[in-house]
């Protein structure tokens, strides 16, 4: 069952850039297997990591690894798994290398038991990774702007400073994010509001494309995005981190630490030995107003403090390990897209650059309104029980969400909009054995308690002009997922049950009394996948999965002005729940001078909730707005992500990503709103000892399939007044290709200490441009010619 | 032996350290009433001319959605020059809250435009002056022509300074609409 997820590991690395290549001919390979000395059993899941590279895989269901273009030269191997003794072992390589590695158990036996979720999640589903060289790449930006490397990963803008992650052209509630192994919950309904994460707490981002319903729960419509930190040490050296991040536009600033260590006991005559492993890790950012190519825009500086604390303590079949992280930012808005009602949206579009008032050209790293305040703290608490049948988690989670919007208003006294969502999960987990030496697999069940509130107390709200009402919502699962390996074959299959119960307290408009509305859904999800690798170049998936999303409150309560949207949104209170059934298949090539993997995806999507124009106006005293109502259709993504790197000559490679999406309203027969553009990307990329060097092109299509026409039948054409383009305000931009560059070096100051530096040029040539996923395009330009600057001392 | 019931101390030891950690923030938490939005629910236009003074409302004291806004029409005699005062309230407030004071004291940031169609229907004058010596529009002049019927729209723009700087400069073009609301006028 590994196989999967190291074939993706040995493809993708190279792809995204992953581990820099030294040496004269990089095609060379190093595989082998991974065995028990004593037993001569196969180790399943032991890391084999090329030292000098960083660069590792895990070994699958026979113990076999393989970490393939890899240039010539000295390199020692590591074997490791926790419970056995690491083994180094040094190859000199010119070609390809058998390399079996044999690992006795350690005398302290700190059992395998840091059960990371891809042992027991889909893996006959697509993934792809970001971690070591690629992940460094993106240090310094949000977490939207850095999942983009991803091919098939768009995001949904609001001016550059917030960005939320587009898997397959779905976001918010439809993508979930696992942090650190606990599911996100912030107020992710709102297209403005990105994910309350810092990246930095992360080594590995996985994202996991298509419905994953079964072992993550409700919600996970287009994918799952899971952030993983790097297992605490357990040894007593202290080891480390410095990132120093320096972005020339809007003179941003990012510097970020890691400190970890620990403490490992020896056990004497009847004493167990255990150890305990600590990481401390803390983010600064700062930023001020970023300009386009043309002009700057006026109050659009980020500031952001984060940090992180996590402790651990193994002793044979048991781990406890706590995690708290609190992440705050205050992310200004752009003055100029306050929009008071739809004439000013008009006229600022027809304007097409901002007033200078808007374009000042002096810098500040001032936030001025309209900005956001948001705090997010997360507290994880797991333990871990490994008995002769299996191995058995907890884990607890308790996060809370803490938003302020404040706009410009009268007076310093009002705020916009707060959201207090105060979230407890639960997951209990059971990992079996093998059954019979055939089945292996896992059950579950995850509980989650969540209030929000936005006005008064949970059950006594005062006002009825806020944008969500207050509400609790409990929702619990069920999973059970088996899989079965055998020779060239993986089958895995899963089922699950899922309850939720939300209730609402909330003032109509215009009333005095609350009103205590309550939905029940209830839902199964499937899976059912296969894996088939002929031989070492081959590799197939097919997999077809299920998730369900019950609609969110706003989409049921939401009855009013979209401040800055200019658009009035009025909810459906009769929604029912949204049911995704997606089936993909995915092919892996890998040659010696040729990679390629091709993920085609077909989703269905019954009774999917969007908002859609209605093309009437309606009235308020600040003028008139195009109302829009969350209605459902049966709808159906389909596309493709391509991806292939050639090794044209030595040292030299080009490596070529293409998305491909079609969205379609099949009820009504046109295309959905808001689905990004189809885009390509290549890359020819120089690697020479330790230095690499590339330069990018991304092309990014005009999105030539909008809606056209009024989906409401009962709205009569005299009261349609807003129907050119769709409903939107503006048609979508034009296709738009920019140019990157970037140059790393990497310095080994000895065997602890390494220093990489780098400098990337986005935006080469400064080319003025605008994204339909962009709120703001409406009225600004994105952003310009940025060069950043990045460091990092690992000791 | 001994390890195994320590391990279950253990165990229990951590389950009790979870459960308190996730217990000890269960207050009854609120959102004040203060820190709420404002809401402008009332407009109010005062035409006064030789001592007596007619008043018309657009009310939409719901606030957005709901019930419709009910709106006065306009009734005023032509070639007259009337003073023009306007209101802004809260009226979903207890007691009403007077918007019309925030404005004032603000004056340097906002701007009540007065579009009449046709724009021979009615001629206005600003009668204000803010700190910058721009119009403000809380009161001044509506002259009325020939007799007719038309439109007038009132917006009232609010343009807060960015950064320090001031963006008011006399014209409607900076900010955004707080009001933007027609009122049917017949001058007979």
């Amino acid at each position: 069952m590994k196989k999967a997820f190291q074939y993706i590991i040995l493809f993708l690395a190279p792809l995204l850039g992953a581990g820099g290549a030294a040496g004269q001919v990089c095609d060379c390979f190093i595989q082998g297997i991974v065995q028990d000395d004593a037993t001569k059993q196969p180790i399943i899941g032991a890391v084999v990591l090329i030292k000098e590279l960083n660069k590792g895989v895990s070994t699958d269901a026979k113990g076999f690894y393989r970490i393939s273009n890899i240039c010539q030269g000295k390199y020692t191997v590591i074997g490791r798994i926790v419970g056995y003794e690491e083994k180094n072992y040094t190859i000199n390589l010119e070609h390809g290398a058998e390399q079996n590695i044999k690992l006795s158990e350690t005398e302290l036996h700190l059992a395998n038991i840091d059960i990371k979720a891809q042992k027991i999640e889909n893996l006959t589903q697509t993934k792809s990774t970001l971690e070591n060289a690629a992940l460094d790449q993106t240090r310094g930006q949000s977490l939207g702007e850095a999942l983009k490397q991803i091919s098939g990963v768009t995001t949904l803008q609001t001016g550059s400073s917030i960005a939320k992650p587009v898997i397959h052209g779905m976001h918010s509630n439809r993508v979930l994010i696992m942090n650190n192994g606990v599911r996100q919950e912030g107020q992710q309904w709102g297209s403005e509001h990105a994910p309350e994460i810092d990246p930095f707490v992360a080594k590995k981002i996985t994202v996991l494309k298509g419905a994953a319903g079964v072992r993550y729960g409700s919600d996970a419509i287009a994918g799952v995005i899971m952030l993983e930190p790097e297992a605490l040490p357990d040894s007593t050296t202290i080891g480390g981190e410095i990132n120093s991040v320096y972005f020339t536009n809007g003179n941003q600033t990012a510097n970020a630490g890691i400190l970890e260590g620990g403490v490992r006991k020896l056990g004497k005559t009847s004493q167990i030995p255990y150890s305990i492993g600590y990481r401390i890790q803390g983010t600064y950012k700062r930023g001020g107003d970023i300009s386009t190519p043309n002009y700057r825009l006026a109050n659009t500086g980020i500031q952001e403090i984060n940090y992180s604390l996590s402790v651990d303590y193994k002793r044979k079949n048991w781990i406890s390990e706590v995690f708290f992280s609190q992440f705050n930012t205050k992310i200004a808005v752009f003055s100029g897209s306050h929009i008071g009602n739809v004439s000013d949206l008009i006229e600022a579009i027809k304007r097409g650059t901002p007033l200078s008032i808007y374009t000042p050209e002096k810098f500040t790293y001032a936030i001025d309104r309209p900005y956001q305040d948001v705090q997010h703290n997360l507290l994880k608490v797991k333990n871990t029980l490994k008995n002769r049948y299996g191995v058995l988690s907890l884990t607890l989670g308790r996060q809370y969400d803490f938003r302020k919007e404040v706009d410009i208003l009268r007076g310093d006294r009002n705020l916009t909009q707060l959201f207090k969502l105060t979230t407890y999960s639960s997951e209990l987990i059971f990992e079996h054995k093998p059954f019979l030496k055939l089945l292996t697999g896992s059950i579950g069940i995850n509980s989650l308690y969540q209030e929000n509130l936005t006005t008064g107390t949970l059950t006594e709200p005062r006002s009825s002009t806020v944008l969500i009402p207050n509400f609790k919502n409990f929702t619990n699962g069920l999973f059970l997922i088996e899989r079965i390996v055998r020779n060239n074959w993986e089958i895995e299959s899963g089922f699950r049950y899922d309850i939720r119960h939300l209730n609402v307290y909330r003032i109509p408009r215009g009333g005095q009394i609350v009103v205590n509305n309550t939905q029940n859904n209830q839902n199964f999800t499937g899976t059912l996948g296969a894996n088939y690798r002929p031989n070492a170049r081959w590799n197939f998936m097919a997999n077809a999965s299920s998730a369900w999303r019950a609609a969110t409150v706003n989409e049921l309560y939401s009855d009013g002005v979209h401040h800055g949207a200019a658009s009035f949104e009025r909810g459906d209170e009769n929604l029912v729940p949204e049911v995704a059934l997606n089936l993909s298949f995915t092919t892996n090539y890998v040659s010696k001078n040729f990679q390629a993997e091709l993920h085609l995806y077909n989703n269905y999507i019954n009774n999917f909730i969007f908002l859609s124009p209605t093309g009437r106006p309606a009235l308020t005293i600040r003028g008139a707005f195009p109302e829009f109502i969350y209605t459902q259709t049966d709808s159906r993504f389909q596309g493709f992500d391509l991806n292939g790197i050639v090794q044209i000559i030595k040292h030299l490679s080009l490596n070529s990503k293409i998305s491909y999406l079609k969205a379609q309203d099949l009820s009504n027969n046109q295309p959905l709103i808001q689905i990004p553009a189809n885009r390509w990307e290549n890359t020819i990329r120089y690697d020479w000892k330790k230095t690499s060097v590339s330069l990018t092109n991304l092309y990014v299509a005009k999105q030539n399939r909008v809606p056209t026409k009024i989906i409401f039948s009962d709205i009569p054409s005299s009261e349609i007044i807003f129907t050119e383009y769709g409903g939107d305000f503006a048609p979508p931009p034009a296709a738009y290709s920019l140019w990157s560059a970037s140059a790393s070096q990497q310095f080994s100051i000895n065997a602890k200490q390494s220093l990489n530096i780098s400098l990337t040029i986005s935006n080469l040539f400064n080319t003025t441009y605008r994204d339909y996923l962009n709120r703001f395009r409406y009225f600004a330009d994105e952003i310009g010619r940025n060069m950043v600057f990045r460091a990092k001392y690992s000791f | 032996m001994a390890t195994k019931r320590k391990q279950r101390h253990i165990a229990l030891l951590s389950l009790l350290i979870s459960a308190t950690l996730f217990t000890v923030s269960c207050k009854d938490e609120e959102v004040d009433a203060e820190e709420e939005n404002e809401l402008i629910t009332t407009v109010k236009l005062n035409f006064s001319s030789g001592g007596t003074t007619q008043s018309f409302k657009y009310s939409d004291p719901d606030g957005d959605g709901g019930k419709a806004p009910t709106v006065d029409a306009i009734s005023l005699k032509p070639n007259t020059t009337y003073t023009l005062t306007v209101e802004v309230l809260d009226e979903s407030k207890m007691p009403v809250s007077n918007i019309t004071e925030e404005v004032k004291e603000e004056s340097d940031e906002h701007l009540f435009v007065y579009t009449p169609t046709p724009s021979s229907l009615l001629t206005y004058t600003y009668g204000d002056k803010d700190a910058n010596n721009f119009g403000i529009g809380l009161t001044g002049n509506a002259k009325t022509n020939t007799a007719g019927t038309g439109k007038l729209k009132v917006q009232l723009r609010h343009q807060p300074p960015i950064n320090g700087k001031a963006t008011k400069d006399g014209t409607p073009t900076p900010g955004s609409d707080d009001i933007n609301i027609d009122f049917n006028v017949t001058v007979q």
